[in-house]
């Protein structure tokens, strides 16, 4: 299906990842027609390698590294934003978005993360806030994630409240997930299974897992991990109603006279210029992306960028702190095999003053470093090992196999200082401005990623680990979930986007991403963005057909 | 579970043809330029290496083989990490060939001001080799070199190291696996077997 540029297509989906994949499916096979324009290449299942050496020291999803992404990061507005050796904002460049490559780690939000404002009040110097709908609102649609997206596993003791029961059992516990299992219940804790965007069994025509064990960065060759691209892409594309423009980087939202978009602005795979008109725009393309296409649509009308007479667009920055507790055991476990993470614990869930800061989070058993070779020789060894010679060698051939890490995740607050503005000087690949992100966690989300860190470092203890060790935390230098910038609110002086994912100022313009997140969860958004963009579809959808956009 | 470092060694040993002790698998440094000569004016007959010459790869191939020694079991020399980085630096590495030719010139140097009467670093000793690279560990040549050898040792074979795969073998890894079957290691195969007795 291809669409003519000058005639306008019902919709133009900038973004082809969690969001925009679910979207386009759901207008498409309404009957919408819709053009969705996606930066990266059109890789399929048979398409994804294990080949780490390209994946992760070359960035080959990522869209090739800082020197084509043009990146750049600083901690303040004092310093000079600087384009660092690993890429700083990491989201995936490719049909799919970061669905393709993420470690499907599928959490819920939970009713009190939609009200915690409420709850606790205000915290001074941040933008924290309620959310303008409540779990209640959404929970369909998160059901319809479950059973339309495909996921895998079984409730735990502190879930949100289901409609229906999870599609498919667990994956199989690995030797991370029985070691945290017996670890954490000696200590009185309560893990669980951790739910997973992977088919643990053929579902709706799809494939199961087969274990490989390259999850978390790659793309999965059997297509069973529950990307946009192995489970939404394909019904659009059969719909007959939907085409995917890949290697299309868009630049510009035009409006036309009245303020509404008009025609969305893109390079080609040659790096010419193209145009498309759109009848109404959805910008899915996450929350570094949106934030900069919208910065990069100014215009008379829209001084300050589309969609930004609030002056949110970019703001309230939010990746999740982490923090990460490792150990050594004495027999194998062999984490290079199946998915990334095994069992997970949510008994720290919910802030309690107690602690004396605000703040939640979840700690999970996972292979993270002992996944593949090269990550784990880089970044995984113990610190106390020297970094190369005789003694490196034999204990990283002893602990390749025998090693697990926690990982250990966690809320973070909406700031002003943490944002994405365009950079002044660099550019990417294409020629745009680079996104320039600022960012320093909160005081509080790094004492809470300390505190989770104790607990991880108790558990692998209990565990019975031979060695253990805490990596370092320190405020981040980058980070893959990319939340916050066009947050969704009633008031449009301070929110981008309406409950309905609508844009306060341009009426035919529609957000929906990781971007219109409030608060940022415990550490694992997907299912969120996913459960958002069913729910936004059907709003657009049914304005669409009302005439009402 | 098979002892790993005990497989890889009668693996190595196997692959690499050497019958007798571990003091033969221990390859001088000396012999390196002999070596990589060998190796390549039998694997190529025209041209050693694309992008280095052969006493830069001879140095290069030493730095590697101390980061990751041969010992009774295969280093970086056995793996070919050399062949990976002569690679790598007329491809995706390219921007680093400059660099890592002034670094190198700069240890010859520490080479000719520490130790009269040695050419290149490549012809010292293992124990001076390793003061030396002590010395500049925390650099950025040394860093580079690093990473290469690390990339080289562990990636597909396809990119010219892990020469049959001898780097995945040591650390008991099979990468070109597909799928793998329940259960995956020790902990959960205890876990099963108590599960199904209970």
């Amino acid at each position: 299906m291809t669409f003519e540029q000058r005639t306008p297509v019902d919709f133009a989906i900038i973004g082809s990842g969690s969001a925009g994949g679910i979207i386009a499916k759901e207008l498409s096979t309404a009957g919408f027609n819709v053009v969705v324009f996606e930066q990266g290449k059109y890789r399929k299942a048979e398409d994804f390698t294990h080949d780490e050496y390209s994946v992760l020291m070359h960035s080959e999803l990522l869209g090739g590294g800082p020197q084509f992404s043009g990146q750049t990061f600083r901690h303040d507005e004092s310093e000079v934003a600087k384009s660092p050796v690993v890429q700083p904002i990491r989201y995936a460049q490719t049909v799919g978005g970061s669905s393709v490559h993420f470690s499907a780690n599928f959490w819920r939000l939970r009713p009190v993360d939609f009200k915690e404002r409420s709850l606790l009040g205000p915290i001074s110097g941040t933008n924290f806030a309620d959310w303008p709908i409540t779990y209640e609102e959404l929970e369909p649609y998160y059901t319809k994630v479950d059973w339309e997206i495909g996921i895998s596993g079984e409730p735990g003791p502190f879930d949100a409240p289901r409609s229906k029961p999870f599609p498919m059992p667990p994956l199989p516990l690995k030797s991370c997930g029985v070691l945290f299992e017996k670890g954490a219940r000696a200590i009185g804790l309560n893990p669980q299974n951790q739910p997973h965007a992977i088919l643990s069994e053929p579902f709706n025509g799809r494939a199961g897992c087969m274990k490989c064990g390259y999850c978390m960065f790659y793309g999965c060759e059997a297509g069973a991990k529950s990307s946009t691209l192995a489970s939404m892409i394909p019904l659009a594309e059969a719909s007959g109603h939907c085409e995917i423009r890949a290697e299309s980087a868009v630049f510009r939202i035009e409006t036309d006279s009245n303020g509404r978009a008009s025609e969305v602005l893109y390079y080609d795979r040659d790096g010419n210029e193209q145009a498309q008109k759109a009848k109404a725009v959805i910008v899915s393309a996450n929350g570094a992306e949106t934030s900069r296409l919208m910065l990069l649509s100014a215009s008379e009308q829209h001084p300050d960028g589309l969609a930004n007479s609030s002056g949110f667009v970019g703001r309230n920055l939010m990746f999740n702190a982490h923090s990460s507790a490792n150990a050594v055991f004495e027999h194998q476990l062999n984490e290079y095999k199946g998915v990334q993470a095994s069992r997970v614990l949510h008994d720290f869930y919910e802030t309690d003053e107690k602690r004396g800061f605000y703040g939640g989070g979840g700690i999970d058993a996972r292979s993270l470093w002992s996944a593949s070779p090269i990550f784990h020789a880089l970044l995984g060894m113990p610190p106390d090992v020297p970094r190369w010679g005789k003694q490196f060698k034999d204990e990283f051939a002893h602990n390749f196999t025998r090693q697990m890490t926690l990982a250990c995740a966690t809320t973070s607050l909406a700031m002003d200082r943490n944002n994405i503005t365009l950079d002044p000087k660099n550019t990417d690949q294409w020629g745009r401005p680079a996104i320039r992100a600022t960012y320093r966690d909160h005081d509080d989300d790094l004492s809470m990623a300390k505190f989770l860190q104790d607990r991880a470092m108790e558990i692998l203890d209990a565990a019975g680990a031979q060695k253990a060790w805490a990596d370092p935390i320190h405020p981040t230098d980058g980070g893959e979930h990319l939340l916050g910038t066009c947050r969704m609110g009633d008031d449009p002086t301070a929110s981008v986007v309406d409950r309905y994912h609508r844009s306060h100022d341009v009426p035919n313009l529609y957000i929906c991403d990781g971007s219109s997140m409030v608060t940022s969860g415990r550490g694992q958004p997907t299912m969120t963005i996913m459960a958002l963009a069913f729910r936004a579809a059907e709003h657009i959808a049914a304005a669409a057909s009302a005439g009402e956009i | 579970m098979p002892n790993n470092s005990n497989v890889s060694r009668r693996r190595f040993l196997k692959s690499s043809g050497v019958l007798t002790g571990a003091s033969l698998l221990k390859i001088g440094t000396p012999a390196l330029i002999a070596i990589t000569e060998a190796a390549c004016s039998a694997k190529q007959e025209a041209a050693a290496f694309a992008n280095l010459n052969v006493a830069a790869a001879a140095d290069l191939a030493a730095i590697a083989a101390r980061i990751m020694p041969t010992t009774d079991t295969p280093g970086a020399t056995e793996a070919g990490v050399i062949y990976f980085i002569d690679r790598a630096l007329g491809a995706e590495m390219q921007g680093m060939l400059e660099g890592l030719q002034a670094g190198l010139e700069d240890l010859n140097s520490r080479v000719t001001n520490q130790h009269t009467g040695s050419g290149r670093f490549a012809e010292l000793e293992d124990g001076s080799q390793d003061e030396l690279l002590t010395a500049i560990e925390s650099g950025g040549f040394f860093n580079s070199l690093w990473m290469l050898t690390i990339s080289g040792f562990f990636a597909m074979s396809s990119y010219g190291g892990n020469n049959e795969n001898v780097a995945w073998d040591l650390i008991d890894f099979d990468g070109n696996h597909g799928a793998w079957e329940y259960p995956f290691g020790y902990y959960d195969a205890e876990y099963a077997k108590e599960k199904s007795i209970g």
